[in-house]
């Protein structure tokens, strides 16, 4: 992880993430129907790893608190999006409070609405959480994703309570979800290699030497949480339109580990390293559910037992991270590799 | 009442001493070992499998198989990252808990094992009018015993003041001929001790043994070490004595909003946070990159 991250512009750095995305969407996403919904799922998935690709590899501070923006920016965009006589159903049902029925809006405007709250509670929160340091500040990020939890599972008046709210409207082109990741790319790339990027990952290299250069820790950390926490935001509204529907229980645990582990196992300081790690994860996940349910996998029939496919996964992981504790990538950006290596 | 604040008592030592077990591993090698709730998990289940047999020979081959298990842990993975970026280490027992928690799916199903185990230990007895549950003065006694005993074996024994040497500084106790390997092994099998401890007394009280059995006491002690100063194992056990004590203090007053106990108690931990961001029991400010 170390001395890894871009400072200069460089356009094969940029595109190369851009290309192999597109080429995937195009190739993968639209080869089956199952294979789309895995493609918008996993298109999905990469936004939200890409959040964290922002906060937790520049910074090298953990963060546990993405689900709750994830969390946040789905519950937003569904509510904004959800039929008024569903949500009115949801009423009778459980109470919601009633000026939550009425609002209704776009969905690409709900996306950017779903953003901004995220980076609004994302600014609030972390004026607080961003004092913290070393493994104090990752589990009070911790504590920011439990509080979510436990609200929006238990508060019927606010939302859907442990039930799914369903109906939300779906974005069915990949095209369109394909846009929002590029899009999310190029901001996070130029967040990387701008003044905020480079002073953050020079906290991370050395919190000590850093202040005495005239950062403020705080202050650098604050800015990327709160742009991460939107990025975050977007992926957890674009969820909410692949799934069609919201629930609390989507964005707690299981889905802050497997985006963290997306992350770690790409290799948590480049855009590069997020892609890779989403993209092997998701397709790891793909090719042993076909073992499991006894579907060939390119021609070949190979059956393993049911239930094994999520032991094979994390342990794949674990593997991963002996044999590369940097990940997949090592941190590295993409390059045209060349035929000549030296050493 | 007073059923009030034994329970609260009974919870806060439980915690304290999943705390301790975290604490211990995390001093000497700078992990957060999440798998740790898979031991607490797999002593649970071996408790209610042998539980036809004597519960001494029982408890002993707990023991036994949870300490292999944790010593595994360390051999197979965390022997190989020795040294690498906590964060990693961190994100690496995640995977590991995931892994157990998926063998123990495969194993023993997916739906909650159960037999009584030490079923004399359930119920209630009456002191001057008041009904007292057993469990929780069983569980004050056992806590305040294991407590006493770790106090002893890491204030008074050679391996416990390696141990506290190496939660102080790992580099420089092995400079003094501490030996790490197998200290940290030590650590791991003590860790191992405790989490069959910790499971006994659950194991008293909810007989149900999923595969994510051990998942929400090694949360919330996580968030304890944290809170009392993850520096030391004093701080560790009385970060996991304050939590549980809060916890169970929030079920009791918040009547029917205690489904937001869980709130409470996750804004306190920042409060406290904010105060004193090394926990209570810290010296100064320390930097450290997790």
């Amino acid at each position: 992880m170390k001395h890894s991250g871009v400072t200069k512009f460089s356009i094969q750095n940029l595109l190369g993430p851009i290309i192999i995305l597109i080429l995937l969407t195009h190739f993968v996403g639209g080869a089956s129907t199952s294979l789309q919904l895995i493609t918008q799922s996993a298109l999905c998935l990469f936004v939200m790893v890409l959040a964290l690709q922002v906060f937790v590899g520049n910074s090298g501070v953990l963060s546990f608190g993405h689900g709750a923006f994830a969390l946040i920016g789905s519950y937003v965009s569904a509510m904004l999006t959800a039929p008024v006589n569903i949500k009115d159903n949801a009423l009778a049902m459980n109470q919601l409070w009633e000026p939550l029925i009425s609002p209704q809006v776009n969905i690409y405007v709900a996306l950017v609405i779903s953003a901004a709250v995220s980076a609004l509670v994302a600014a609030i929160t972390g004026v607080f959480l961003m004092r913290l340091n070393g493994l104090a500040a990752g589990i009070a990020t911790f504590a920011l994703l439990g509080v979510a939890y436990n609200v929006f599972f238990n508060n019927k008046k606010i939302g859907p309570g442990s039930q799914a709210l369903p109906g939300v409207p779906l974005i069915e082109n990949n095209w369109i979800l394909l846009l929002l990741a590029v899009i999310s790319i190029i901001i996070v790339y130029f967040i990387n290699i701008s003044k905020i990027g480079r002073t953050l990952r020079a906290t991370r290299e050395d919190a000590m030497a850093a202040p005495a250069l005239g950062i403020s820790i705080f202050k650098v950390r604050l800015i990327a949480f709160i742009l991460s926490g939107a990025i975050a935001g977007l992926a957890g509204g674009m969820y909410s339109h692949v799934a069609g529907t919201f629930q609390v229980q989507d964005y707690y645990l299981e889905f802050t580990f497997i985006t963290l582990s997306m992350l770690i196992v790409g290799g948590s300081a480049s855009i590069w390293g997020a892609l890779v790690g989403t993209f092997t994860i998701t397709a790891i996940g793909q090719v042993l559910l076909m073992m499991e349910q006894d579907l060939p996998v390119f021609g070949i029939q190979v059956q393993i037992p049911l239930g094994s496919r999520a032991v094979i996964i994390a342990l794949t992981f674990v593997v991963v991270l002996l044999w590369r504790s940097g990940g997949i990538t090592n941190g590295k950006e993409f390059r045209i590799p060349k035929l000549k290596r030296k050493s | 009442m007073v059923q009030s604040i034994l329970d609260a008592i009974s919870l806060g030592g439980l915690y304290s001493l999943a705390a301790l077990g975290l604490g211990l591993v995390f001093g000497v090698m700078r992990l957060v070992n999440f798998a740790h709730a898979e031991l607490i998990t797999i002593a649970a289940y071996t408790l209610v499998l042998t539980a036809q047999f004597p519960l001494a020979l029982s408890l002993i081959f707990t023991v036994l198989v949870t300490v292999f298990v944790a010593l595994l842990m360390e051999f197979s993975v965390y022997r190989r990252l020795r040294g690498v970026n906590p964060a990693v280490m961190l994100i690496a027992s995640f995977g590991l808990s995931i892994v157990l928690q998926r063998v123990y799916e495969l194993m023993f199903g997916a739906l909650p094992r159960s037999a009584a185990v030490a079923p004399f230990l359930r119920g209630d007895f009456k002191v001057a009018g008041l009904s007292i549950t057993i469990s929780s003065v069983i569980t004050i006694v056992l806590t305040i015993t294991i407590l006493l005993a770790m106090g002893y074996l890491v204030e008074k024994t050679s391996l416990g003041l390696q141990l506290r040497a190496a939660s102080a500084d790992f580099k420089t106790a092995r400079l003094l001929g501490v030996r790490s390997n197998r200290l940290i092994s030590a650590a791991f099998g003590l860790s191992g001790v405790l989490a069959a401890c910790v499971a006994l007394i659950l194991v008293i009280q909810n007989p149900q043994i999923s595969p994510y059995y051990g998942l929400n006491i090694t949360i919330l002690s996580l968030v304890g070490i944290v809170i009392g100063g993850i520096a030391s194992l004093r701080g560790a056990a009385l970060g996991g004595f304050i939590v549980g004590v809060v916890l169970s203090s929030l079920n009791t007053l918040l009547g029917n909003g205690r489904v937001y106990a869980y709130s409470w108690l996750f804004i306190l931990v920042l409060v406290i946070l904010l105060v004193r961001p090394g926990g209570l029991l810290s010296k100064g400010s320390e930097l450290e990159r997790v």
